[in-house]
């Protein structure tokens, strides 16, 4: 490809209903800071049905130009008819940079699009900077499941591609919305996208207790001291999207079922983080969960073995702890 | 079916550890293990023969030599043939290179082994974990492409896939010839019978070599055929032991706690 | 009971000064010190407890009990599974888990010695780490060296190595009086007198307390595989055991187990690796085996030639675990039958017979026969190799009490059963306080005489674990 622009382009993936995905919206930060060292304007991409919610959620998170795409065929996402629409786009306009978050869609349309424009991309990058010397972007992410890291550039095939694993940088307040919206009418027709979603099946939200897959664990033990005391530890799972795990001990005391144990006698856990509620930490219990990346613990006995392999601990009454907690949560959520 | 199946001999990145003193990775003595998200690729290929036992079942994988074992744990468990992609020429590709190189051995392998209806790759490989390799083939194979799938079932001209998505699963239709990348299902792959094993040891492996790709462009391949260029590794900051949250009030700890793990983007 | 002294706080005071910041009394008192793994045999709170830390620190608590008159209880993890460390008598409760050193290897003897709170998995680790392997492989991982002494624990590869009491070289024992002793040496052969070690192995912490072991080791094996083998019936899969034996197989491990059981287990760990069926036929049974040896060559050898006679012997299919994550994923289904039972359980009860490996079938024949006449479900998987089964009677919503009748209506017909067929009514477990009746009516008059007198010999006052093994209160 040609670069026509030294514009930054963040791809801003939308829902059914027209609104954006944060994994597109935080990126625009990042990319701001990008934009500005490169000397270029940053462009939201933004391709769905009837977009108008995420034209708009762009314009206010700093985008200096949006070009939309607006059809049917965007409305649930196809590999095919997006990659389509994104290298006409790319093909046209010449950015030299491509930003898109590494959701799961994300991490399908990108390989797939470099493939066809024949350019690098980097996968599920955790950092991202510009090398002074060349203008490239460095692109760092993790590889060896998160025991190294490896910085990336791609110095002479355009666009400059990377997905951005979500979360990673938060989205920005929202600010006046000066962007020039550029509308494409580009569409892709049905034969020839290629998959057919014949149905979408939504899990029944019941008493299915994935530990194991889980990516945050909340978990409460002796300390808790009733069923009613596991009340704050399931508010805190629910804030922070979390399975609800135990010790034993709970367990044992009835004040939750044994699908949620943790531990030698149930369930080996590996999530990014694991919060430990009243739980002192037996050897037992240790064996299940202490290869979490971040384990947090909060019980009152500062002694106990549990704040030896803990990265956060406090010594203190759960009951105290757990609510501010949860309040802070949801403020920083509003 | 005529599946193709692509495999990745990795380290075990679950015994990788770091040298506290030197700190970078300690590879030595990290055994090599089929990539597992490959193994769920094979194993459904191995269902879709059970239905239809007219099923033929490929495995191939680039590498060096040695990569050969992982080929052989393939036949072991499922695949009837096996073959080793292997030139030095090709060390160093990034993923679009690997892709173009892998694209090329299909088409070279279809000759001998009749055109492939899919092919199966694991959703990443777990040390790279880019996920990239496998869409990029569908590309340039000009394919439809499935990802994270987690069940293929055969039907009249084509598959029917269960796949993940955001927080739902879908079941994809997709018309063959196709390209499918697996992720882990709620099983695991068979275990081989020690008659297919003794067999595996004894199988024979072809090898193809950049030499048996007429039509490949060497520029497009290897460290200099990359567009992207690994700049550095690095070991990234381990923890150093627990931080203690001291306040004066537990409400005061607990919001301390959130402001840590959310300036840490843990939250 | 009753002949014991309460400890006063006087009594308080000069432990504490045994012990000094360590004595915890009333409710501070950890409550998991009450009881075991199987608290349906009574949960008991002790007086007191004490972490302990060292020999001689033990030789001034046990000292300052005996003169008081004060039961002691000593503990490990608290992994066992007959009530063995249970204070029924109240009392002093030991707990040894932070005498979890290895206190050093002796390579040229191949030989270590450790802390009696050293884990089993621990040490597994560590001798691994030195190219040596402890042999002895328990079920439970997590339980301290001390306990297995103590039960002379088995485990999975005793058919090829033995048990517990196999690799102890010497213990440092402290005597209910408060003198300290070294039984044994590193040495292995010895006949000098009656073996003091083998009788405190195996004691359940009656005769004495185990300070500090010495352990053999053997040089690891280089190379190892498993093999899976369906069978339509369980009948079909214990009868296939002996005849292993008599091919001239030595499998380093040799389980067996029924469908419903493989079923509960990996429904609880969330992960199928067991094939249902093989070629439209259903599975009923399984066995699980492992091989060690210097090779993998040396091993494909074997694993050919034993695939063979499985397949002659109404075997379904064999199946190789050839990798270390493989074997994992099996081993870890086998290691969760006792998880998966109390998963789904609220009461439950077990036994741990031992009998002759060629009685197997008939004693799982006999089982099948008579399960039906109760109101539980029967589950039971085994050491198929040793002939140690493991039998649990399981219910959610029958009569507690009734429970408890059927239960020990059955246990006792078992026991009777497992004797009959020339086998022992404890493969690994013990006796603690759960079965001390069914041992007075297994053993006889004339053995339990000679145990309670080899008791009277090391505890005139009986103050060490009453109420377990031979001593019914």
């Amino acid at each position: 490809m040609d670069v026509k622009t030294k514009d930054i382009w963040v791809f801003v993936e939308t829902n059914e209903d027209g609104s954006a995905k944060n994994a597109g919206i935080e990126l625009l930060g990042p990319g701001r800071k990008l934009a500005d060292k490169q000397g270029g304007k940053l462009t939201a991409v933004v391709i769905g049905c009837k977009p108008e919610a995420a034209i708009a959620d762009a314009g206010e998170h700093g985008a200096d130009k949006i070009i939309a795409v607006d059809g049917e065929e965007y409305k649930t996402y196809s590999t095919d008819a997006y990659t389509k629409a994104l290298a006409y786009l790319v093909e046209k306009y010449g950015p030299t940079s491509m930003l898109i978050g590494a959701t799961a869609y994300g991490r399908d349309l990108g390989p797939r699009l470099s493939s066809r424009l024949q350019t690098g991309l980097t996968a599920d990058c955790t950092d991202l900077d510009i090398d002074e010397e060349s203008g490239c972007i460095i692109w760092t992410r993790p590889a060896f499941g998160g025991n190294l890291m490896a910085s990336i550039m791609c110095p002479e095939a355009r666009p400059q591609m990377g997905t951005v694993r979500p979360g990673v940088f938060k989205k920005e307040a929202a600010a006046e919305n000066r962007a020039e919206i550029m509308r494409e009418d580009f569409h892709v027709a049905a034969e020839e996208i290629r998959t057919e979603i014949r149905e979408v099946i939504r899990e029944a939200a019941g008493e299915l207790v994935d530990l194991e897959g889980a990516g945050i664990i909340v978990a409460g033990g002796r300390g808790a001291g009733s069923s009613e005391g596991f009340a704050c530890i399931r508010e805190l799972a629910e804030v922070l999207g979390a399975t609800v795990g135990a010790s034993r001990a709970a367990v044992d005391n009835g004040w939750i079922s044994h699908s949620h144990q943790v531990g030698q006698t149930g369930k080996t856990v590996g999530p990014k983080l694991y919060i430990a509620c009243g739980i002192s930490g037996a050897i037992q219990h240790l064996a299940g969960m202490s290869s979490a990346d971040i384990i947090v613990a909060i019980n009152k006995d500062g002694d106990a073995p549990i704040f030896g392999v803990a990265d956060y601990g406090i010594a203190g009454n759960m009951f105290e702890v757990v609510p501010a907690l949860i309040a802070e949560i949801r403020k920083s959520k509003a | 079916m005529n599946i193709l199946v692509c495999v990745k001999q990795v380290p075990d990145t679950a015994e990788i550890k770091i040298d506290p003193v030197t700190n970078t990775l300690i590879r030595d003595g990290v055994p090599s293990i089929v990539n597992p998200f490959d193994g769920y690729a094979l194993e459904a290929a191995a269902r879709i023969r059970d239905e239809n036992l007219k099923t033929q079942i490929v495995v191939m994988s680039m590498g060096p030599e040695q990569a050969g074992n992982a080929l052989r744990e393939c036949l072991a468990i499922a695949a009837d043939k096996a073959y080793l992609i292997s030139d030095r020429c090709f060390g160093g590709s990034d993923t679009l290179a690997t892709s173009y190189i892998l694209m090329n051995a299909i088409k070279k392998i279809e000759e001998s082994e009749g055109k492939f209806d899919a092919v199966f790759c694991g959703k990443q490989a777990i040390d790279g974990d880019t996920a990239q390799v496998g869409p990029e083939i569908a590309e340039q194979l000009g394919y439809p492409q499935v990802t994270y799938a987690l069940t293929a079932k055969e039907e009249e001209g084509g598959l029917e896939i269960l796949c993940e998505a955001e927080d739902e699963n879908h079941v994809v239709g997709v018309k063959t010839p196709c390209l499918v990348t697996f992720t882990k299902p709620d099983f695991e792959p068979r275990f081989p019978t020690v008659k297919r094993k003794m067999a595996a040891k004894k199988a024979e492996i072809a090898k193809l070599t950049a030499e048996d790709f007429k039509d490949i462009d060497l520029s497009r391949i290897g460290l200099k055929g990359s567009p992207t260029k690994v700049k550095k590794t690095f070991v990234p900051e381990q923890k150093k032991g627990g931080i203690r949250i001291e306040e004066e009030s537990g409400e005061a700890a607990g919001r301390k706690l959130c402001e840590m793990l959310s300036a840490a983007h843990i939250i | 009971m009753g002949e014991y002294n309460v400890i006063t706080p006087e009594i308080i005071a000069e432990l504490e000064k045994a012990a000094p910041g360590r004595v915890v009394t009333g409710g501070d008192i950890n409550p998991d010190y009450a009881r075991d793994e199987m608290p349906a045999y009574g949960v008991h709170m002790p007086e007191a407890s004490i972490d302990v830390l060292s020999t001689e620190e033990i030789a001034g608590i046990v000292k300052i009990c005996y003169e008081n008159n004060i039961p002691v209880t000593t503990r490990g993890a608290g992994t066992g599974l007959v009530g063995g460390c249970t204070p029924i008598c109240g009392g002093v409760v030991l707990c040894t888990m932070r005498m979890n050193k290895i206190l050093g290897y002796d390579l040229e003897n191949m030989a270590v010695t450790v802390q009696p709170g050293v884990l089993l998995q621990q040490l597994a680790e560590d001798a691994m780490e030195h190219g040596c392997m402890y042999p002895p492989d328990p079920g439970e991982k997590l339980a301290t060296l001390g306990g297995n002494v103590a039960t002379n624990a088995g485990g999975m590869r005793a058919v090829k190595y033995g048990c517990t009491r196999d690799y102890v070289r010497a213990l440092t024992v402290v005597l209910p009086t408060g003198e300290i002793t070294r039984f044994g040496a590193t040495v292995s052969k010895t006949s000098s007198g009656y073996s003091m070690t083998n009788l405190i192995c195996g004691s359940e912490g009656t005769l004495g307390i185990i300070t500090e072991i010495t352990l053999r080791l053997i040089p690891a094996p280089k190379a190892a595989v498993s093999l899976m083998v369906p069978f339509e019936n369980l009948h079909a899969c214990t009868a296939m055991v002996p005849k292993m034996f008599m091919s001239g197989f030595k499998p380093q491990a040799l389980e067996f187990f029924e469908k419903e059981i493989l079923v509960s287990s990996e429904k609880f760990l969330g992960k199928q690796t067991f094939p249902r069926q093989v070629e439209g036929t259903e599975a009923g049974a399984y066995l699980l085996i492992t091989f060690d040896g210097d090779s993998e060559e040396e091993l494909d050898v074997i694993v050919e030639k034993a695939a063979e006679v499985f397949l002659e012997n109404e075997a379904l299919d064999v199946l190789i675990a050839d990798t270390p994550p493989k074997m994992k994923d099996i081993w870890a289904a086998r290691s969760s039958f006792l998880e998966g039972i109390e998963e789904q359980t609220k009461m439950l009860d077990e036994c741990d017979v031992v009998v002759p490996v060629n009685r197997i079938a008939d004693y799982v024949d006999y089982i099948a026969g008579i399960k039906s006449n109760y109101d539980f479900q029967v589950q039971y998987f085994g050491h198929a190799g040793d002939g140690n089964l493991h039998i649990y009677t399981c219910s959610n919503d029958m009569d507690p009490e009734e429970f408890g009748k059927q239960a020990d209506e059955f246990m006792s017909l078992l026991y009777s059963k497992a004797m009959e067929l020339g086998g022992q009514i404890s493969g690994e477990h013990g006796i603690g306080m759960g079965k001390v009746k069914y041992l007075e009516e297994a053993m006889g008059e004339v053995a339990i005489r000679l145990m309670k007198g080899i008791k009277d010999v090391f505890d005139p006052k009986n103050i060490l674990n009453p109420g377990k093994v031979c001593d019914r209160l």
